[in-house]
């Protein structure tokens, strides 16, 4: 038997040996580790502007059909000035904060 | 139709699809395990492990595979370094695949029940003309693709590839009928 043919034979021999390994839930086991997907920012927006909706018709039909908003800003109006005062200085704190975590959170994300 | 693996890594960067990049680890799992299971000595465990390590980085890196060799190439390289940085991790890259082909390559010696095993044959291989040959000789690679796989001159691979057909045409011979 000449030199080629006897390493056509091992390499047969070698492919033979390489039987098909069953997979047994492998592949299974693989894509659950896989990262999760991320939700899509615009698939984001829409839940959260559909959430915003439904509950401004909800608030719109408990409050019975008034204006509850008008209402509101001139039941504020009526309290007294160190309350509005503390009520404004409160909410920009609070925007602040969120501000301040976002970016906090942002760029701890980008340092990792 | 069959998807090809091109259509399978296209999906899976346009849509992140589970499904896509699930299809391509049941086309290769068996080619990628049983490489390993070869290359870490018939660890079957510890050849899964390595195997799920190889698909998992493929996953977060398919960005960087741009078509230019095949998808399996591509795979088998990242197979091979998962084993290689388990192996040293182990402290067992080097110097006993020698060892042990010296102590136990005589034929005279070989448990007389592995005697015709091929595969027996392979393990005794020194590491690097042993996944010169599975990766050409069983794997069907190409030299050049196995250069790429295995980050070496291909002169090196053409080398590696002969002498371990060599040694196992001598082993197999060795161990023929008495």
């Amino acid at each position: 038997m000449d030199e080629n043919s006897q390493e056509d034979l091992l390499d047969a021999r070698l492919r033979e040996e390489a039987a098909y390994i069953d997979d047994a839930g492998f592949t299974g086991r693989v894509v659950q580790k896989l990262p999760a997907r991320p939700v899509r920012h615009w698939l984001r927006a829409v839940i959260l502007l559909g959430l915003t909706l439904v509950a401004s018709v909800i608030v719109y039909f408990l409050s019975g059909d008034t204006w509850f908003i008008a209402e509101g800003v001139a039941r504020f109006t009526l309290l007294p000035l160190p309350v509005i005062w503390l009520c404004a200085a409160a909410a920009t704190g609070l925007v602040m904060a969120g501000g301040l975590a976002a970016a906090l959170s942002k760029s701890g994300a980008r340092l990792k | 139709m069959a998807l090809t693996d091109a259509d399978l890594v296209a999906r899976v960067l346009l849509d992140d699809d589970h499904h896509a990049f699930a299809e391509l680890v049941r086309n290769h799992q068996s080619s990628v395990r049983g490489l390993l299971r070869q290359l870490v000595r018939a660890d079957v465990s510890l050849a899964d492990d390595l195997a799920q390590e190889t698909f998992l980085r493929a996953y977060k890196n398919l960005r960087s595979f741009r078509g230019e060799a095949r998808f399996s190439t591509w795979l088998y390289r990242i197979a091979y370094n998962c084993f290689r940085e388990e192996a040293r991790k182990r402290k067992e890259l080097v110097g006993i695949d020698e060892a042990q082909l010296e102590a136990t390559h005589d034929p005279q010696t070989t448990d007389p029940a592995l005697r015709h095993d091929l595969a027996h044959a392979l393990q005794l291989l020194p590491l690097h003309e042993r996944t010169a040959v599975l990766l050409c000789c069983q794997n069907g690679l190409s030299h050049d693709e196995a250069a790429r796989v295995l980050e070496i001159p291909l002169g090196t691979v053409k080398t590696n590839v002969l002498r371990g057909r060599e040694k196992l045409k001598r082993s197999l011979a060795a161990w023929g009928p008495n």
